[in-house]
């Protein structure tokens, strides 16, 4: 049970939530989701597109992998094209045609992740997504996460592997005896480096950058 | 919707869920249906099998529908809901998907019964009257099924029980004088084994009495399911 609970979570934020077992954080995450509406109070301006990966993906299901994705594109409404480049991006293409039961348990993650990250959403939600990747994916998931913030998702990420702790600019909160605190985030000094790149690489660098968790600024010369 | 639809329908295809109740069926279809009715009172015969069958059926859509409903595990189940955009969505194309694969059932149960009729001249007005009767009695059934899944009783053997003491006391409750609170099985019975002209004539009511029913408890089924995690 989570009380007096009011935070805000912003576009292009990435927020970490942190706290023991039990203590709360995928009820926190499921009601910011949407799953679960607050007994009292009211979750506002919820961004449509919503992404959740969840902690243990269901693999329980008499599906493919590429039949299973295929169907959450269509429920998504967006095409299925997608399906292979997320799946070849997070490193399980050679994997669409098996079913679901026989996936490993970092494998299954993955195809969580994927029909999560799909829809290009505006809220996304990861509730421990780092749990059981190979070093692969786990060193490439954060620079994804902070993708999606640069483009103006809302991203909710709960973490125990301190994965993403090493992400500049991000906001904690910790869910201990059943509220939700905000941890202030260590103090930065920012500066401004300018860096001049030819023209038809500063899209590349410009994503490059952001990714990494930096502000970008773009002017011509 | 219909995305929605396909993949329900899909999981409870490929998990070969559907076979328990698609046996259940077919065996009756096979020891008792196809001895078809004869006789002088073969026309009447005839009509009132389709109200057995609606009889029948009742308790086996319902147990059909609770599996399907029952397929998708717990957590795929939020992460459809926030797939669909909408709260709302799954909990309706829940309810689609089971009544489909109901009056799939039903037709296979009613294929025989529906020749037979045919080929002993039963009234054409009462051999719809009873695929209607069959149609509609499919929704109750589902509804039944739905109030027994896991989304609102998550035990597995409690939704069970649930499930057998639900459609005994819809049985026991519409042959005292509440009848009137449960579906109206007893009437349509009655009526189908009168003959043609009089199940034809009583159709009405009988349906005007199921789409009640079910309106009333479709419509609480989807309020209590949007208020469940």
């Amino acid at each position: 049970m989570l009380r007096d609970v009011t935070l805000t979570l912003l576009p292009g934020r990435v927020t970490e939530v942190t706290g023991r077992n039990g203590a709360g954080k995928s009820t926190l995450l499921r009601v910011i989701a949407g799953l679960r509406g607050p007994h009292k109070g009211i979750v506002k301006d919820r961004p449509r597109r919503v992404g959740y990966a969840p902690e243990r993906f269901p693999v329980d299901q008499p599906f493919t992998v590429r039949g299973y994705l295929g169907h959450m594109a269509a429920i998504r409404r967006v095409p299925a094209d997608p399906v292979g480049a997320w799946a070849e991006r997070l490193g399980f293409g050679h994997l669409l045609d098996v079913r679901l039961p026989e996936l490993s348990k970092g494998s299954a993650q993955k195809v969580g992740l994927a029909q999560a990250l799909m829809d290009d959403p505006g809220l996304l939600i990861l509730d421990e997504p780092f749990a059981g990747l190979d070093a692969a994916t786990r060193a490439a998931l954060p620079a994804l996460i902070s993708e999606f913030a640069a483009e103006g998702a809302i991203v909710v990420v709960s973490d125990h592997q301190r994965c993403i702790e090493a992400l500049p600019g991000i906001d904690r909160l910790r869910v201990d005896n059943g509220t939700v605190t905000s941890i202030p985030s260590e103090k930065t000094d920012w500066t401004v480096l300018e860096v001049e790149v030819p023209e038809d690489e500063a899209d590349t660098v410009e994503t490059k950058l952001r990714a990494d968790g930096y502000r970008v600024r773009r002017r011509k010369r | 919707m219909i995305a929605l639809i396909r993949f329900q329908v899909a999981g409870y295809v490929r998990s070969l869920r559907i076979l328990h109740p698609l046996i259940v069926v077919a065996l009756v279809v096979v020891l008792v249906l196809v001895q078809g009715p004869s006789g002088p009172d073969a026309t009447d015969l005839a009509v009132g099998t389709f109200g057995d069958v609606a009889a029948f059926m009742f308790p086996i859509w319902a147990w059909a529908a609770r599996a399907l409903l029952d397929t998708q595990p717990d957590e795929q189940r939020a992460l459809t809901a926030t797939a669909a955009r909408r709260r709302s969505m799954p909990t309706y194309a829940g309810l689609l998907s089971a009544y489909g694969v109901n009056v799939c059932l039903g037709i296979v149960a009613l294929a025989v019964p529906l020749l037979q009729a045919l080929q002993v001249g039963a009234p054409g007005r009462a051999i719809l009257a009873g695929c209607a009767l069959n149609l509609l009695v499919a929704v109750p059934g589902t509804l039944l099924g739905a109030w027994t899944s896991r989304p609102l009783i998550p035990g597995p053997g409690v939704s069970l029980l649930a499930l057998l003491s639900a459609a005994t006391a819809l049985v026991l409750l519409g042959l005292g004088r509440l009848s009137w609170l449960s579906v109206p099985m007893i009437e349509w019975l009655r009526s189908a084994h009168d003959g043609a002209a009089e199940f034809t004539a009583r159709f009405p009511a009988i349906a005007l009495h199921l789409a009640l029913w079910s309106v009333l408890v479709g419509t609480a089924y989807v309020a209590l399911a949007h208020r469940r995690p």
